[in-house]
């Protein structure tokens, strides 16, 4: 298990209580999981995702991540529509794993209000925010 | 505060991904990932660190009469440097633990039975009162046990051997040679380490148990991994839990446990001849003359999405008719064309990639047939499984090697 100082906790991202991240470009928000949770999960061999369009709403589940350990609930950061899903994750699960804010992206979604994404936590907070957890060695 | 293991450091320096096992702090997984090891089994070989298991010597001239009536296997045609795998029932037909048991000739048995098990197994062997001549001795504790499975193993053992060399290549599946409390062993290790060396092991594939002295582990885990290379990848509990189910293996306490052991894939631990018989009386056989509704079989299910195993439920035509014991993915295994592939299935479509297949045991209150369909439930999910009679095939635990 990686340390809290060996996580890759990015500051062009906020980040959620329930570890995804999320990115704003141009009109839709990109959402996947961080270094903290594949990291916390092990291998992921399986992504249920959600169909292009389909309704999202923020910190409910729109799929889950399957890893050899659990199953592990994806949740919204924003509520809106599903625009795009990365269906490179069907046949290559693990890019959660080996590269969880690039290849591994899960959807994007068209915000339903503009500034939604303002009440999640920013790099130096959710950094706070994981040192509260169970302790990480 | 958990037991650790002689490898423990080892463990913590590779950065695995220590858990509470049994008491016991093991590795789930390390850095390389536990989808990588089982794969590395199949395909080359992994090295597990078995330390938690527990040992017990059985000596003196009562010990087969004891072990014959605490077994279910049929020790009489357990031939001296043969093992065979059997359960110690209850008097009421459930399982204490499951068991190896060891001939080591000249009225000596080993019994390796599961984490924390050796107390228990120990007071049930010394409750059977009617054996003067027998003495049960815990070696719990003084030992260690490294496992190497896959392909590879043979010739990795037979690099390492200075002693004994040439008896790998007779021994046969469920055979063994050496005594790691002896120091004149038949089967040493480079450096003097005696060891118990058997062609066994939990993952379905070609390989060794390999039991030393305690504080041996270190250097024999050093010595496999350099005679391995890159041909050999530690492993830790997760890809042994996922190898085991994929192979048809039980997980003591969960797969089998304090219930009645009938109508289970593991029949073959009852001493019966080829007209279904018994071949000797033993304790908890009272539950065969009418064996209760309990049946255990094994499924497969069709991509690698889980259940929890604590709450699912198995549905029948919509009605529960039992629950999950095990459900874990195989990662070396897929279906193509209607069937079940592994990625060393000299047989499959070339089309084939294995991405893995949920896969595990159910316990139900009615027979059910390979190629009926059941649905796994818990809260989050519904899944379909198929009873299959085997799950990974073209498994290598038989091989000539």
């Amino acid at each position: 298990m990686k340390s809290l100082e060996e996580l890759d906790i990015r500051s062009d991202l906020v980040y959620t209580k329930t570890h995804e991240w999320a990115q704003k470009t141009g009109n839709t928000v990109r959402v996947g999981v961080d270094d903290y949770a594949q990291n916390a999960l092990g291998d992921i061999v399986y992504v249920e995702l959600p169909a292009a369009g389909a309704a999202v709403n923020a910190g409910a589940a729109f799929g889950s991540l399957e890893s050899t350990k659990a199953v592990s609930d994806l949740n919204s950061p924003v509520t809106g529509k599903v625009t795009a899903v990365n269906e490179t994750l069907v046949d290559s699960p693990e890019k959660v794993n080996t590269s969880p804010y690039e290849e591994g992206w899960i959807i994007e979604v068209e915000p339903a209000e503009p500034g939604e994404l303002d009440g999640l936590m920013k790099n130096d907070a959710y950094r706070a925010f994981l040192k509260t957890l169970a302790p990480v060695e | 505060m958990l037991r650790k293991t002689a490898l423990n450091a080892i463990h913590r320096e590779m950065g695995g991904e220590l858990t509470d096992f049994g008491g016991w702090e093991m590795p789930l997984w390390y850095p390389t990932g536990s989808v990588r090891e089982h794969l590395a089994v199949i395909e080359t070989s992994g090295v597990f660190d078995i330390g938690h298991m527990d040992l017990l010597r059985i000596k003196g001239k009562d010990a087969f009469n004891l072990l014959q009536l605490c077994l279910t296997r049929n020790i009489s045609t357990l031939k001296a440097g043969s093992c065979g795998y059997s359960m110690i029932l209850n008097e009421r037909g459930h399982v204490v633990d499951d068991s190896i048991v060891y001939n080591l000739g000249g009225d000596g048995y080993i019994l390796i039975v599961n984490a924390a098990m050796g107390p228990v197994v120990r007071k049930h062997l010394e409750q059977q009162g009617a054996f003067p001549d027998v003495c049960v001795v815990d070696e719990s504790g003084r030992f260690s046990k490294i496992d190497l499975q896959g392909p590879a193993a043979p010739n990795i053992i037979r690099k390492i051997l200075e002693k004994g060399r040439g008896t790998i290549d007779e021994l046969r599946y469920f055979q063994f040679r050496g005594d790691y409390a002896n120091p004149n062993s038949e089967i040493a290790f480079p450096g003097n380490i005696p060891v118990l060396l058997s062609r066994t092991g939990y993952t379905g594939e070609v390989g060794f148990e390999i039991v030393m002295p305690c504080d041996r582990a270190l250097a024999a885990w050093n010595l496999i991994r350099d005679a391995g290379g890159s041909d050999v990848t530690p492993c830790g509990l997760a890809a042994r839990d996922s190898l085991r189910t994929g192979a048809m293996l039980p997980l003591s306490h969960q797969d089998i446990g304090a219930w009645p052991f009938v109508n289970t894939p593991w029949s073959f631990a009852l001493p019966r001849d080829r007209e279904g018989r018994f071949t000797k009386d033993f304790i908890g056989s009272g539950i065969y003359r009418d064996p209760p509704s309990i049946y255990t079989c094994a499924f497969c299910g069709f991509d690698p999405r889980k259940v929890e195993t604590r709450e699912a439920l198995v549905l029948l035509n919509g009605a529960s008719i039992g629950s999950v014991t095990t459900c874990a993915i195989d990662m070396a295994i897929g279906r193509a064309e209607g069937k079940i592939y592994s990625v060393t299935s000299p047989d499959k479509p070339s089309s084939f990639r294995a991405r893995g297949l949920v896969c595990g045991f159910i316990r139900v209150d009615r027979p059910l047939k390979p190629g009926q369909r059941v649905v796994l439930k818990d809260s989050r999910r519904s899944i379909e499984a198929e009873i299959v009679s085997d799950i990974r095939p073209n498994r290598t635990a038989r091989v000539k090697i």
